[in-house]
């Protein structure tokens, strides 16, 4: 009986959760869904052929198919685009995040809350202060790169993209592994030193298998960061790098309610994929919780 | 005092435009003919920025021109969508403030019109006078104040027509007959207070012109005659008639869709509560009426459009190319090829998923198969279209720019706010 607001709880976080992606579902496969009909009459694939992930009714052949698979839908190329930019941001911001996070965690130093400060601010002000100006200097740092004969784009590039993405990524990065470390005891690297391994051993058989879990969630947070950037990625790609979210937020003022759907299906996909994959990292056991070593 | 300064404003601004019809050359600025600017296109690729909220749009411009484009003239269309087209032109401005100058820029074209081109032309951030020297503007009406003239601010060849629209409405043939349409303001009022609840329209503000647009064609019709408000800006005239404009509204207030406490903020907004029958009448600018909404199916299939006898706004819109664009030459072939009579009749037809209408004078065409291609078109329009003769005589021309701002912050005032009009 004592469980039973457990259980309240978890189904209503979980019809909290659910409800949008359900709506969806219906959203993208509903054609005419109007007033007063309670569920929809009529069903379609219509947006999913205006996507051209699906021929066109009464040309479903497996040519077709691979006709219209292999011209690349842009949501494909959006997606794989999105994908890319997410993993290498995720790559990077873990490999720059964890010596900070290290040093954040386990030591105790002069203005520490100042660099903590530095750290979060990326998440206090907002991504079109500091955008339109980045974006004019990425143009310019284009233009003298050009000069002295390197040939970088930063601006409309998709390293430039990735480059800026890190701004929003590193205090989830951080954070979440100045946490672990703050639980973390570094007596096992001096024992693991005192038997005689190396650098690298420590890292690979003590410190890492220690870390593991934190460091998924925070890789977690980095790609899921990275996978909703909208604004960002407009105006350092110069709307060139044409990511899913930039194809949501076009279609968005379109008012067709299925194309919509079926792009924002494409779109948190891949989101929940990866959750499920990880949620078992994310149990309240695992050593992620916390931040700055505050426990 | 007033006057002098008007009738010296009138001067230079005639003075303008006389210059702006001369000085244009015979080869866009730049080249020496169009076969150097042909030449120099190929193997270029034109990165058009445009509006890409509409699929169908999309589709028919990767189909209609990336084809030709690649095939005829070696040219890659690379399309970027965007979620308004104010985002180009920031993204323009943020170049110049860079200093990216000369060919350094990154966007090669964008479909503009309005406000936009306004800003664009004013900060300098356009290349140009061009749009009546690539060969296909001989098919262009010039001379047409709807052309000639962008929101009442001189064209001077900076931008090329793409197409027409026209404001009209839409109703369900389910839900309303024919006869019962209200075919002027005066009649759309009587039918409000006969029918409380079931009309609104679009908030007029930045990025809803076509809210604007329904509130200026009251303004004209209660000022019965549309030839006063053609030309420069005259803030008497706007005095004159813009409080009986607001008095108008306000009496609809209580007979409208939740008493005109809120009004739908999008066009799309408003197109699905026509949709879903909490409203009467939605707004379209196709030719084709409700038929690309009825193809997207956010729209119930029995939707017709319907035309007012007077005062229905058209106008065009266009493509620009920026001063910086690294791609001028593909952009002009791009410009030229929508304006090539077949491309223009695939353009007006429904099926195609285009929006809107001609950009050219179609009695300018010569070529026997051209001339085919349009009135196969022309028959095309399908039956969700209104009436075409109704629409054309109905047609008026939208007026100086400075008139929108006001109208917006004016109606956002006294209309949206209830502020009391002043006395």
């Amino acid at each position: 009986m004592r469980r039973v607001p457990f259980y309240a709880a978890v189904i209503a976080i979980s019809i909290a959760f659910l409800a949008p992606v359900i709506s969806f579902m219906i959203n993208a496969f509903a054609y005419r869904w109007f007033y007063p009909q309670l569920v929809p009459k009529e069903w379609s694939l219509q947006a999913w052929v205006r996507l051209k992930l699906i021929p066109r009714p009464g040309d479903r052949t497996l040519e077709s198919f691979i006709d219209l698979w292999t011209g690349v839908p842009d949501v494909i190329s959006a997606l794989w685009l999105s994908l890319a930019i997410g993993t290498l941001v995720t790559g990077t911001s873990v490999i720059i995040g964890l010596p900070a996070a290290r040093a954040l965690g386990l030591y105790r130093f002069r203005g520490k809350k100042i660099v903590e400060f530095m750290i979060i601010a990326p998440t206090i002000v907002p991504p079109i202060a500091f955008s339109l100006g980045l974006n004019i200097n990425f143009i310019r740092w284009d233009m003298a790169l050009m000069n002295a004969g390197i040939p970088i784009d930063l601006a409309g590039s998709v390293f430039g993209v990735s480059l800026v993405h890190l701004v929003p990524v590193m205090p989830y990065v951080v954070l979440t592994l100045s946490g672990v470390f703050a639980n973390y005891d570094a007596d096992y690297e001096a024992q693991a030193r005192s038997l005689g391994a190396p650098p690298w051993r420590i890292f690979w058989d003590v410190t890492l298998p220690a870390i593991l879990p934190g460091l998924f969630v925070a890789a977690l947070f980095a790609f899921l960061v990275s996978w909703s950037q909208y604004l960002l990625t407009f105006l350092i790609g110069q709307g060139r790098v044409v990511t899913l979210p930039a194809l949501l937020f076009s279609a968005a003022g379109s008012g067709n309610n299925a194309m919509i759907a079926a792009i924002s299906l494409v779109f948190i996909a891949p989101a929940i994929l990866i959750l499920l994959v990880t949620s078992r990292y994310l149990s309240g056991e695992s050593s992620a919780a916390g931040g700055f070593g505050r426990v | 005092m007033i006057s002098l300064k008007r009738t010296i404003q009138v001067a230079l601004l005639s003075a303008v435009s006389a210059i702006g019809v001369h000085a244009h050359a015979e080869s866009p600025p730049g080249y020496d003919s169009w076969d150097q600017v042909l030449e120099e296109a190929r193997g270029q690729t034109v990165y058009w920025y445009m509006w890409g909220g509409s699929d169908a749009i999309n589709g028919f411009v990767d189909t209609f021109y990336g084809d030709p484009l690649k095939e005829e003239y070696g040219i890659n269309l690379e399309r970027v969508p965007l979620a308004g087209t104010v985002d180009a032109v920031n993204q323009v401005i943020s170049e110049k403030e860079a200093g990216a100058d000369g060919d350094a820029g990154s966007v090669d074209m964008i479909w503009i019109n309005g406000e936009n081109f306004k800003t664009m032309q004013q900060a300098g951030l356009l290349y140009g006078p061009w749009a009546e020297s690539i060969p296909n503007s001989a098919l262009v009406d010039w001379g047409n104040p709807a052309i000639n003239l962008d929101f009442g601010k001189p064209v001077e060849g900076m931008e090329s027509p793409w197409s027409s629209a026209q404001f009209h409405f839409m109703y369900d043939s389910a839900r309303l007959s024919d006869s019962e349409l209200p075919r002027s303001y005066a009649e759309l009022g009587d039918w409000i207070a006969a029918n409380p609840g079931q009309f609104s329209y679009v908030a007029p503000g930045p990025g809803n012109f076509i809210g604007t647009r329904f509130v200026k064609q009251l303004m004209f019709e209660l000022s019965g005659n549309h030839e006063q408000w053609v030309g420069p800006f005259n803030q008497e005239l706007y005095d004159q008639w813009s409080m009986a404009t607001w008095k108008e509204l306000i009496s609809w207030e209580p007979n409208l869709w939740r008493e005109g406490n809120t009004y739908p903020e999008s066009n799309a907004d408003f197109k699905s509560l026509f949709a879903n029958g909490e409203v009467e009448f939605a707004f379209t600018q196709s030719p084709a009426g409700a038929g690309p909404d009825i193809g997207a199916g956010v729209i119930a299939p029995t939707s017709r459009a319907f035309s007012f006898d007077n005062y229905m706004i058209g106008d065009f819109n266009y493509l620009a190319i920026p001063y910086n664009a690294p791609n001028k030459a593909a952009a002009l072939v791009t410009a030229n090829l929508v304006l090539r009579p077949d491309r223009q009749a695939a353009q007006v037809q429904p099926a195609n998923g285009f929006c809107c209408g001609w950009a050219i004078d179609v009695s300018r065409v010569t070529d026997a198969d051209q001339i085919a291609a349009i009135e196969t078109a022309m028959m095309n329009l399908g039956d969700a279209a209104a009436d075409p003769a109704r629409l054309s005589g109905a047609l008026v021309a939208d007026i100086a720019g400075e008139y929108q701002n006001l109208i917006e912050e004016d109606w956002q005032k006294y209309v949206l706010r209830g502020e009391p009009l002043p006395e």
